[in-house]
């Protein structure tokens, strides 16, 4: 069996590989998002659809074409229409005459056996000790990569040589991909940290703040995104994520109930709730919840990323626009699509900035 | 409490649950007063109150509810998020009451109760109850209004089903008459997609009267009975999860196995379901190439000579397809 996963940053070319590698899978990623996995995406997927939808089932026949026989994603029950993206990019692919096993993860739902058929195949006669240790592995793998990337967006506005956080940050990667044990994801993680804190200005305290929120895919997949999160920081731009994977995973799982059973309402939520105390799917909610927390504790800005046509997202940004009036708190929207350029985004941000940048000053001389 | 009016936006949900909706409410007492059907002023309206990547029928929801807001005490919306086991409504009916408030103020208070069977078994009848709480203190009469209610609205969508074999009856596949050109004869078209889109005539710039006036026979998915969607429904691998769409394709894949003449499916630009929905039902329809199947898709923009143009050529197609296969059997 020839895995092939779709690209999610360093996640899936890190963390998500080394597990299945681990389970003793053959493992071919995708090659990296490019202009034609886009095209791809763009020639076969339903002309309206959400951008991730597109760029994934680009990854996907990138990923055939180099060998892969079985695609690897991940399901769920709505209201967002990412829990059908996996049926429907198997439709697609089996239209264009594709032969291919897609294993679409998820909690089982009337379709019980077809979950126990795709674990039973992923699990490829390994024992349950050794399906723990892959996935502690790659859980570690997980938790360091968005450490160190966080620690990053607090690096990149200060460092003193252009570029160097981001070498910095590729080479703790690099060894990250290669280590087999917990503990030296650990060491390579502090490691790196220490050599990123290395090349801080320290001097360089006040700096603007910006959270940054949206969909999911398009706020963690520097492709899709033009890579804001450097840009901004080349801005001398400190960015804070609002979107991580690790919830999202334990949700995902339904891991849940390790944590206390029901699913309990969050800080994040409860900071939506006067302005949208229902759930949304996707990350509706925590967009809203992130800008009112973000504001409370004195950021200076927010920006969120949405694709073209995301349904929870657009109930989002309808809110923020009343909580950003509401709290005298900028916030950007940018919707991505397939034409999104990257010069119009620049232009944009810098636009963003100087704005916060203002505001910031008056603040400090009254 | 006195006279007091109730406004209920004509859109969205409206076209699903008007019938239960405003009788209950006129049950408790209250002036309901419902919004004119959509017009160029009132969808002007909407798209300028809406943020502008919120799909049309939202849009059109905005427009209602601006053109209520001044003439009413309270306005009904609820949330409508899941009325049937592992199926929701869209993100937007989700938020909806909370979209409204963001974007729309000063509005008249709103009753928004949330319809979510997944809590209990009972929650639907519930929160009518509690809606009427806050209407009149008479639980009675609260009670008898919401069960009046609820037997009108099930009598009404029975009413409409196409009993087992009534397709038959319809002549489905008309043999066609070789020196007639197909002239009198009546195609049976499915009309499906969200019956916001379907039944707000100005919304899809008068389809049905322009196909009746082709004399075309109209099948819709109200005409499917629940249980022969959820059959239909078994044929795909993964069970959809919205309540709309279920219907939606359900019924397609019913009109599709009956092979009837041909099925246009009403989308919208930025509808999150339709996109994906809109892909199942064309490679679907692909199975059966004796039924002609085709999308119109519409937006704030589409203009109705472009829609005349596509209907025509759509029906043409059918009976160029139709005389095709007679000369040939
Ligand atoms: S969250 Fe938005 S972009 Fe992501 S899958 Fe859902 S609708 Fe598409
Ligand atoms: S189902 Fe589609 S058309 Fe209806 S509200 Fe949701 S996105 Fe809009």
């Amino acid at each position: 069996m020839k895995v092939t996963i779709p690209n999610l940053g360093n996640i899936t070319l890190i963390a998500a590989k080394s597990l299945f590698v681990n389970l003793g899978h053959e493992v071919i990623m995708p090659p990296p998002n490019s202009k034609r996995t886009l095209d791809l995406g763009v020639r076969y997927a339903p002309e309206y659809c959400c951008l991730p939808l597109k760029i994934v089932l680009g990854n996907f026949i990138e990923g055939l074409e180099k060998g892969a026989d079985t695609l690897l994603m991940v399901g769920g029950w709505g209201p967002c229409r990412f829990g059908y993206y996996a049926e429907t990019q198997k439709r697609i692919l089996k239209s264009l005459g594709y032969k291919f096993e897609m294993i679409s993860l998820e909690v089982p739902r009337g379709n019980l056996l077809h979950q126990l058929h795709y674990v039973h195949r992923l699990m490829n006669k390994n024992s349950f000790s050794t399906l723990i240790k892959s996935f502690r592995l790659a859980w570690a793998q997980v938790v360091a990569i968005e450490d160190l990337e966080q620690e990053a967006l607090r690096t990149r506005p200060r460092e003193k040589i252009k570029g160097e956080t981001t070498k910095i940050l590729q080479a703790g990667f690099s060894l990250m991909e290669r280590a087999q044990s917990v503990e030296e994801v650990e060491k390579i993680k502090q490691k790196t940290l220490k050599n990123l804190e290395r090349i801080k200005d320290q001097g360089k305290e006040d700096l603007i703040k910006i959270k940054l929120v949206g969909e999911f895919y398009v706020a963690l997949e520097p492709f899709v995104n033009h890579n804001i999160e450097e840009k901004l920081g080349y801005l001398g731009v400190e960015v804070e994520r609002g979107v991580s994977v690790q919830p999202w995973v334990t949700s995902a799982l339904n891991l849940n109930f390790l944590k206390g059973g029901q699913k309990k309402e969050g800080p994040v939520e409860k900071a939506a709730r006067p302005y949208l105390p229902h759930s949304v799917g996707g990350e509706g909610q925590p967009t809203v919840g992130n800008v009112v927390l973000a504001s409370e504790r004195g950021l200076d800005g927010a920006i969120q990323v949405i694709p073209f046509t995301c349904m929870p997202e657009i109930v989002a940004e309808t809110v923020v626009k009343k909580v950003s009036e509401d709290l005298d708190f900028p916030v950007l929207t940018l919707i991505y699509d397939e034409q999104t350029g990257e010069e119009g985004l620049v232009t944009r941000l810098e636009a963003f900035v100087d704005l916060l940048k203002s505001k910031k000053l008056n603040r400090c001389l009254t | 409490m006195g006279n007091f009016k109730i406004g209920v936006p004509r859109a969205l949900l409206y076209y699903e649950y008007s019938l239960l909706w405003i009788d209950f409410l006129e049950g408790l007492g209250a002036e309901v007063i419902v919004s004119s059907p959509t017009t160029k002023e009132l969808l002007d309206l909407g798209v300028k109150s809406a943020i502008s990547e919120v799909c049309l029928p939202v849009k059109v929801f905005y427009g209602h509810v601006m053109s209520l807001k001044d003439k009413v005490d309270f306005l009904f919306v609820p949330r409508m998020v899941c009325v049937e086991k592992g199926a929701y409504f869209c993100p937007k009916f989700l938020g909806l009451p909370d979209m409204l408030k963001s974007s729309l103020s000063p509005l008249p208070p709103l009753i928004e109760p949330t319809i979510d069977v997944r809590k209990s078994a009972t929650n639907f009848k519930n929160a009518f109850l509690e809606v009427g709480k806050s209407i009149t203190s008479n639980s009675k009469k609260i009670y008898c209004s919401f069960i009046q209610a609820q037997k009108n609205f099930w009598l009404y969508s029975a009413a409409n089903k196409l009993e087992e074999g009534d397709l038959n009856q319809l002549q489905i596949n008309q043999p066609i008459n070789k020196s007639s050109k197909g002239e009198g004869i009546s195609l049976n078209v499915a009309l499906i997609g969200h019956s916001y889109l379907l039944d707000d005539s100005f919304v899809n710039l008068n389809l049905i009267s322009k196909l009746k006036k082709a004399g075309v026979n109209i099948l819709t998915a109200e005409m499917v009975s629940k249980k022969e969607i959820e059959k239909q429904l078994k044929k795909l691998y993964k069970p959809l999860f919205w309540t709309l769409s279920k219907k939606t394709v359900g019924a397609a894949l019913y009109f599709l196995e009956k092979k009837i003449d041909g099925i246009i499916h009403l989308s919208t630009f930025e509808c999150g379901e339709d996109s994906l929905v809109g892909e199942i039902i064309r490679q679907e329809s692909h199975k059966y190439p004796s039924v002609a199947y085709t999308e119109f898709v519409f937006d704030e923009h589409t203009g109705e000579a472009g829609i005349n143009t596509r209907t025509e050529a759509f029906l043409d197609m059918i009976i160029r397809r139709k005389i095709y296969e007679s000369n040939h059997t």
